[in-house]
């Protein structure tokens, strides 16, 4: 999995692609979540977009995201997902932590709203 | 990797690495294509095959990349079943059975997901234990034919 970070104003933009399944995906996203939060941003957004299939480890990894944030005063939403791990949010019941967008930037805008 | 043994049946057989997941969700995504699956159930093979082997990997395997998992995609005229077989030591089905990952107490949990989403994905799922020679789980999913 491949993470790359922007800063859209006041919100980083954390994208990843590839699969979301665990090992050393785990400590990247908690990493760069870390990071993210260590320079100030309170306003997250992870772009899932390039995201092809996520396993339940996966889903720990953006959990872990969404607590760790939230943990540090910080609102995180996550955008781009695909009908296939929209599908595991739902019988997981995960839509109800994830605050979700269908894109970067109407999440951009949903924060500066 | 992928192996036709029979008219009916394919053989994929990996070491236990996730990221060599990808090939099995890539051939799941062909069979059930292959089966003209609708889209969505299409996903919910492949998602299910997907937790099926990320358990034989991690819990049964540990992780360790010299066990192969097996893959056998047994295509039927009505159904789909999966057998998804490591060497691990099993584990206990009526306790991870009783635990639900979406109550409140769970909802946070970083594990704890894999059977319960491909119990709510698949038709039939159930496991055969076979005491030090390994688990398999079985899953099927019918083909809803002009609905």
């Amino acid at each position: 999995m491949k993470t790359t970070k922007r800063m859209e104003k006041d919100v980083a933009v954390i994208s990843l692609s590839g699969k979301l399944m665990g090992g050393p995906d785990a400590e990247s996203v908690r990493q760069i979540v870390r990071e993210t939060l260590e320079e100030g941003a309170r306003k997250i957004v992870i772009d899932i977009s390039g995201v092809s299939w996520v396993n339940s480890t996966g889903l720990g990894i953006l959990i872990a995201g969404h607590v760790t944030a939230a943990n540090a005063g910080a609102r995180l939403k996550l955008t781009g997902v695909s009908a296939r791990i929209r599908q595991i949010f739902m019988v997981t019941k995960l839509h109800t932590v994830f605050d979700t967008c269908e894109s970067v930037e109407e999440a951009l805008e949903s924060f500066s709203s | 990797m992928a192996e036709a043994i029979g008219a009916d049946e394919i053989l994929v057989r990996i070491p236990s690495r996730l990221e060599i997941l990808d090939v099995v969700d890539k051939v799941a995504s062909a069979i059930a294509e292959h089966m003209e699956f609708p889209e969505e159930e299409a996903n919910s093979i492949a998602n299910s095959v997907i937790e099926a082997g990320t358990n034989a990997i991690q819990h049964g395997h540990f992780l360790d990349a010299d066990l192969p998992v097996d893959f056998l995609f047994q295509i039927g005229a009505d159904a789909l079943r999966v057998r998804v077989s490591d060497q691990g030591p099993g584990f206990d089905v009526e306790a991870v059975l009783r635990s639900d990952p979406t109550s409140p107490d769970s909802l946070l949990a970083s594990r704890g997901r894999g059977i319960f989403i491909m119990k709510s994905l698949m038709d039939e799922v159930s496991f055969e234990m076979l005491p030090r020679r390994g688990c398999t789980v079985v899953l099927t999913k019918r083909l809803k034919r002009g609905s």
